[in-house]
């Protein structure tokens, strides 16, 4: 994208042109940070984790923000969300910040950033703060991505309901042995290419693994094959016959 | 189709003779360019797939490489090189042959980015102390290639936003247009 974008800005006349191939991944190697941009901050899907004591996030914070203290971030990974892509956004002491974004990267969270210039460039930027106690629990919902089935959507279609949708699992065979979803489809990942005429062109086709990479896989290859195709993000577990999804 | 171009080349003989024939693979190959020359072209036959990995799958042994034409499938085996570089979200190149109607990567390589002619590669450590001055006082402008939703969640100190499609409709505009000189730094999200 970026070598496109300095290709496009040489050819409109410019001649000191330079392209930081590295990449905002290259710059969060080199221990540099990212920030939010404001707009994110107040209306985003983001958590804001205001770090700060509680006491300090009374007397002000950021509308929305939840109050963990640095101190206490270590004992609340309970508190926080499964999915690994969910936005976290920073603000509080410098050395607490530090600490906060090793914690998250270590519990595996992709996505980490800072308002811009803390509090006090939240303000100067004309953003305002509420006062009173900042909430205390993470309420976040994973939105669902581009050709993505909601959790509640597939368990319908598995518990029968759904019409004109069917289950197809891509599972490999020594897993499908433990159980598969009533009328489900098992052709595994590594066969569709050559099975896709098996599947109806008159459907929805919900396509699930044991947890959605395969299943996203798929469905890429379903809507390259002009079949109309969704993909579930959870993690799929059979036993006895009975299966289960689950976020 | 233009990216799947067949290639016939000497060392892709000698792996796809070694894959099969282990260590007498020389003397195999000589055999077998004697007995038929058919078995020879249609075991040497590698095309490349070249984009973005969209995802691998160690359950199913398959890679899912979004080429020019739309996303592909290509399954790997225990003889795949390079399968280090088969990461979703990054550019790889793939050389693979064909086992009936499957592609079987022989190997696996990272896609490095062309810069345009003109253009010089900037490394993160550079750009450190040129965020430090801001983009006013470095006589700079950071560009944030990516679409505006990244940008949004996350960018490097001082960047503005433009993905690249914005670029192409109203670059120009866009643009400092007094400065046709002013150091312009562009980035996205790693080399693809």
């Amino acid at each position: 994208m970026s070598t496109s974008s300095a290709g496009l800005a040489g050819k409109l006349g410019y001649s000191s042109i330079k392209v930081m191939l590295k990449g905002a991944p290259g710059w969060k190697k080199a221990g540099q940070k990212l920030v939010a941009s404001n707009d994110f901050v107040a209306n985003g899907n983001a958590i804001i984790l205001d770090l700060r004591p509680a006491p300090a996030a009374a007397s002000g914070h950021i509308k929305g923000a939840v109050n963990i203290p640095a101190a206490e971030l270590a004992e609340a990974e309970d508190n926080f969300p499964p999915s690994k892509a969910a936005p976290f956004v920073l603000y509080g002491e410098p050395a607490d910040i530090k600490m906060a974004m090793k914690t998250l990267k270590d519990w595996g969270y992709k996505s980490i950033s800072l308002v811009e210039g803390g509090l006090i460039g939240w303000q100067a930027a004309g953003n305002t703060l509420v006062t009173g106690p900042a909430a205390s629990e993470i309420n976040w919902v994973r939105k669902l991505e581009e050709g993505e089935v909601g959790l509640d959507d597939f368990n319908k279609v598995a518990a029968g309901k759904g019409t004109g949708r069917i289950i197809l699992d891509v599972r490999n065979l020594d897993e499908t042995a433990d159980g598969m979803f009533s009328g489900a489809i098992n052709i595994p990942l590594d066969e569709l290419d050559d099975r896709l005429t098996e599947l109806p062109k008159d459907k929805e086709i919900l396509v699930h693994c044991s947890t959605g990479a395969r299943a996203e896989m798929a469905h890429q290859t379903l809507k390259k094959s002009g079949l109309t195709s969704l993909f579930l993000v959870a993690t799929v577990e059979c036993e006895e016959g009975i299966c289960t999804a689950e976020e | 189709m233009r990216s799947r171009k067949l290639l016939f080349s000497v060392p892709a003989i000698m792996l796809a003779t070694l894959i099969t024939t282990g260590s007498s693979g020389v003397s195999a190959y000589a055999t077998d360019l004697a007995d038929s020359s058919q078995k020879v072209a249609t075991a040497t036959q590698t095309a490349k797939a070249k984009g973005k990995i969209l995802g691998v799958s160690n359950k199913a042994r398959t890679i899912t490489i979004e080429e020019k034409t739309g996303p592909a499938n290509v399954k790997f085996t225990d003889a795949t090189v390079g399968m280090e570089h088969a990461q979703k979200g990054e550019a790889a190149i793939i050389t693979y042959r064909m086992d009936g109607k499957n592609k079987i990567a022989i190997t696996v390589e990272p896609k490095l980015a062309e810069l345009p002619p003109g253009v010089s590669e900037l490394q993160p450590e550079e750009l450190i102390p040129l965020i430090a001055l801001g983009p006013k006082q470095g006589n700079y402008l950071l560009i944030d290639s990516r679409p505006a939703g990244p940008y949004a969640a996350g960018h490097i100190p001082g960047a503005v936003s433009i993905p690249v499609e914005k670029m192409k409709s109203e670059g120009k505009s866009l643009l400092p247009d007094d400065h046709k000189d002013k150091l312009l730094i562009f980035y996205c999200g790693g080399p693809t």
